[in-house]
């Protein structure tokens, strides 16, 4: 099912009720592709949405620790987590965290296709741990009445519009 | 340490929709403003208990509360419902800005490759 979309750029899926998948085509070679997402300098000035990016460790390599810094304007905000798979230059699987959650841990795997014609498709898919966890990630104590929550959500939205 | 988080807006919303007498008292709400006196009619518990709720509710910025003090009847804010409604495609979007700005990037390594002598002609004196 699409979640958003936006023509012409990328398309965004819920293959399964814990994955989020975020596809998209860039005019440039794969290796390029691949350097913007493992030099730290170059992923500096992209990963953060416009926003100034600390990154703080880049272990591009199985097992290797990641840890970035977004200075947004109304706070800062830790990412981190570790390589499970480095296959340069197509994929990238690494655990992910935000520090705002912590112990809730997503696993993301970046796919680097060549399309053979100087474009290269990256293709982001996150999966979740549990469909509450996709839908929130939500801290503890709270997963019992969150399927509730969302139910009541619905009826709520539904009477507000 | 600096990044220390304080509890986010999310969290709080949804730690006050995790009950369901709180969650009863909204969709109450959902159909026009009420006192507290009338939000306890239907419940078993007490006025105070009520009372109780309704602040959890008002700090997740889930009601408001009239000014009148007699009264103070309590109203249903939407923003924040909407706001956790959003939640499951913030991930997404996050994803679709980055790519933008990796896009961005992308093409001006490329630009960089393709002109270098223009690239430096035209920066010429900025970058010294």
């Amino acid at each position: 099912m699409d979640v958003t979309s936006k023509p012409g750029r990328s398309r965004v899926t819920t293959p399964s009720d814990r994955e989020i998948r975020t596809e998209r085509t860039f005019d440039a070679p794969r290796d390029l592709v691949w350097r913007a997402f493992t030099e730290p300098e170059l992923l500096a000035r992209w990963w953060g949405r416009g926003n100034p990016l600390v990154v703080e460790r880049l272990e591009v390599e199985r097992g290797g620790h990641w840890r970035f810094v977004e200075h947004a304007p109304h706070g800062t905000y830790g990412f981190e987590g570790r390589f499970r798979e480095v296959t340069p230059p197509e994929s990238l699987v690494m655990t992910f965290e935000w520090d705002g959650m912590p112990g809730y841990v997503l696993v993301n795997t970046i796919g680097l296709e060549d399309l053979g014609d100087g474009r290269t498709r990256v293709v982001s898919t996150s999966l979740f741990h549990t469909t509450e966890e996709r839908n929130g990630m939500l801290s503890g104590g709270m997963e019992e009445g969150l399927n509730q929550s969302y139910a009541a959500l619905d009826q709520l939205l539904d009477t507000i519009d | 340490m600096i990044f220390k988080m304080k509890s986010d807006p999310l969290t709080t919303t949804f730690a006050a929709l995790a009950d369901p007498t709180r969650r009863a008292i909204l969709v109450r709400l959902a159909s026009g403003e009420a006192t507290v006196m009338e939000l306890a009619a239907p419940f078993a518990i007490s006025q105070p208990a009520i009372s109780r709720h309704l602040k959890v509710l008002e700090r997740a910025g889930l009601i408001s509360r009239g000014r009148d003090a007699q009264r103070r009847p309590c109203r249903l804010k939407a923003g924040p419902l909407l706001e956790a409604a959003d939640w499951a495609q913030h991930y997404a979007r996050a994803w679709e800005e980055r790519l933008d700005h990796l896009g961005a990037v992308l093409q001006e390594l490329q630009d960089k490759a393709t002109q270098p002598t223009v690239r430096r002609e035209s920066r010429h004196g900025r970058d010294k």
